[in-house]
């Protein structure tokens, strides 16, 4: 059923095992404005994605990879390209961090209030239930297949949307970002082992999520 | 890892991946601008004398109150090493005019020394 990934040539497998990148490495010629947008062009759809499964707004989203954005040219413009994955990852992260942080202490004001007007208690319906596929007709497969495709995308995003964070993002920065488990654990300011225990325990959990609604990878 | 653990992320993956491909274009749009702003405030990378003093101002920073005390006993050495020079060049210019006029000043007669210096430099 899987298409076949665009970045699952045998060189990006490669790139997985060793933990290495295109843009990645230890040192370098330092990154011109061009290749400063390139580099940018390249991660920002899936930093977009990353803040999204965080935060589910997708304005607050957007505004997540503006900052990070941001932060990366006004401060490290002036980096190796080598180093900007990780410098772009760990910005980014920091960002969602920050927005939670905002978050947390906006709540502690607005909570009372909102409380009163909440919505019904009992309402414990799974939004997964009531998915529906996107109908989207920009791709060349079978209506049909491209359906199901979307429709499991669509399950896949609402169950990384429901892992808890450290698995997500471990899930996301070590196989989507492709970054080797050192990279991922100083991102995520923990040891290498914890990585792998959250990347395994995100990867069962997923496939639990998408088993109980019949589909199988 | 074991091998059943990666392929499914793989396949995981693999619709993410899709996914890219099905963002809006509004959101994409939006992402480009955020891009282009960014880039915006992209400056060549200053010269390495630059980057360097750069970092130093970074540690200065970093480590102001030790700056400060450090400045205040640079302040208070150049002031000691003045005041002594300014003094001294004030007492050899006082000598010069004793000297000039054939007279000596009262240290002179003052100083102790006087006589071992003299048998010493006389031998």
């Amino acid at each position: 059923m899987p298409r076949t990934r665009r970045r699952n040539s045998p060189d990006a497998r490669r790139r997985l095992r060793t933990g290495s990148r295109p843009f990645q490495g230890k040192a370098g010629p330092l990154a011109t404005q061009r290749e400063l947008s390139d580099f940018l062009a390249e991660v920002e759809r899936r930093a977009y994605k990353q803040a999204l499964f965080a935060v589910r707004d997708d304005s607050i989203a957007l505004d997540i990879v503006q900052d990070a954005m941001l932060k990366l040219t006004e401060r490290y413009c002036a980096r190796p390209l080598a180093e900007l994955p990780l410098l772009f990852q760990r910005i980014l992260q920091n960002t969602i961090r920050d927005h939670f942080r905002r978050q947390k202490v906006r709540s502690m004001w607005t909570l009372p209030i909102s409380s009163l007007f909440k919505g019904d208690p009992d309402d414990d319906t799974d939004p997964l239930e009531t998915l529906e596929a996107n109908d989207d007709s920009r791709f060349s497969e079978p209506p049909a297949e491209q359906a199901e495709r979307s429709q499991v995308l669509a399950f896949i995003e609402k169950a990384l949307e429901k892992l808890p964070a450290r698995q997500r993002q471990a899930f996301l920065l070590r196989y989507w970002e492709e970054l080797d488990v050192a990279a991922a654990a100083k991102i995520m300011g923990c040891s290498e082992g914890s990585v792998k225990t959250h990347c395994s325990r995100a990867t069962h959990a997923l496939a639990a999520i998408l088993g109980k609604q019949g589909i199988k990878l | 890892m074991n091998q059943s653990e990666q392929e499914l992320a793989q396949k995981l993956v693999g619709y993410l991946d899709d996914g890219l491909d099905r963002i809006e274009p509004r959101v994409r749009e939006r992402l480009a601008a955020a891009r282009m702003n960014a880039l915006a405030n992209y400056h060549a990378q200053p010269a390495l004398g630059l980057a360097g003093s750069g970092i130093v101002m970074t540690w200065i920073t970093g480590h102001a109150r030790l700056m400060f005390a450090a400045a205040a006993l640079v302040v208070a050495t150049a002031g000691f090493v003045y005041w002594q020079s300014a003094r001294q060049s004030n007492g050899l210019a006082e000598l010069d005019a004793y000297l000039l006029t054939d007279e000596l000043p009262i240290n002179a007669y003052l100083d102790k020394g006087f006589d071992s210096w003299l048998k010493r430099s006389s031998r």
